[in-house]
């Protein structure tokens, strides 16, 4: 086993198991933070997998998306802290069906696919950071600004649905 | 045939049978938005997998990665907009009590 290998299997069993945990604590903190660990496990996975900037700007990002992600829960959900032990699940069956079909299937398709051989050398950090750079300025111009385009509409729009006059609330 | 890239691609597998069930099982609409980003992070581990074993010359696989990056951020950005919406008419951003979206 080499050591990339080893730290694959240990940042991506991570990543699974607190996936899992996000959606077994009564704790919407706790759900939050769990998320917060698996993206971070995720970002771990590339780097070792050496892809350092995606990697480096995976975690960035999603540190902080989760720290958004915590403040909202505990701003909208009934029970934040999870001491009523509520649930808040449905169609539970439904939806372990779902979950381990879509494994089977893909785990089916990973392994029974001829992939080819892998290859071993990657250009380094410095030059994949560079090529990404030139990637997105050049050739994938266009799609790079109408990503950040959308972000901008949908965070306007998000802001003009969010603060848009509403009818009195029902008690 | 690279045994680390089957493990990445099972750790993708499985994020995403575990997001796939979040989404469906979960009744909270924040609670949805996580399980949607869980099916994208196991997107963005296929993807970086496949660069780094298959194609590692080419930059646009991981101009692929900041795209999906995009789109969590946007999915995330409208979906807090329409719970927040939600919560000011409402008061829950409970789905079992969102029918009337049925039409």
């Amino acid at each position: 086993m080499t050591i990339q290998m080893f730290f694959l299997a240990f940042f991506g069993g991570a990543a699974v198991w607190f996936g899992i945990v996000v959606f077994r604590t009564h704790s919407m903190v706790r759900s939050a933070l769990a998320l917060l660990f698996s993206q971070t496990a995720v970002g771990l996975m590339f780097l070792a997998m050496q892809a350092e900037f995606l990697g480096v700007l995976q975690i960035m990002m999603m540190a902080t998306e989760m720290s958004v992600m915590a403040i909202f829960m505990v701003m909208f959900m009934m029970d934040p802290g999870g001491m009523g032990a509520m649930e808040m699940t449905h169609q539970k069956r439904l939806s372990l069906w779902a979950g381990g079909l879509g494994v089977v299937a893909a785990l089916a398709a990973i392994w029974l696919a001829n992939w080819g051989p892998a290859v071993a050398e990657v250009p380094s950090a410095a030059e994949q950071t560079a090529d990404l750079g030139r990637e997105l300025l050049g050739r994938s111009m266009f799609i790079f600004q109408s990503a950040g385009l959308t972000i901008l509409t949908a965070m306007v729009a998000a802001t003009m649905v969010a603060i848009a006059p509403q009818k009195e609330r029902p008690e | 045939m690279s045994f680390e890239l089957m493990i990445a691609l099972s750790v993708g597998a499985a994020m995403f049978g575990t997001g796939l069930y979040g989404a469906l099982s979960q009744t909270n609409l924040v609670m949805i938005i996580m399980g949607v980003e869980l099916v994208l992070a196991a997107a963005l581990v296929n993807l970086v997998a496949f660069w780094r074993y298959l194609h590692p010359d080419e930059p646009a696989a991981q101009m692929f990665v900041l795209i999906i990056m995009a789109v969590m951020a946007v999915e995330m950005t409208v979906g807090f907009g329409i719970a927040i919406a939600r919560f000011r008419s409402r008061g829950s951003v409970e789905m079992e009590e969102a029918r009337e979206l049925k039409g």
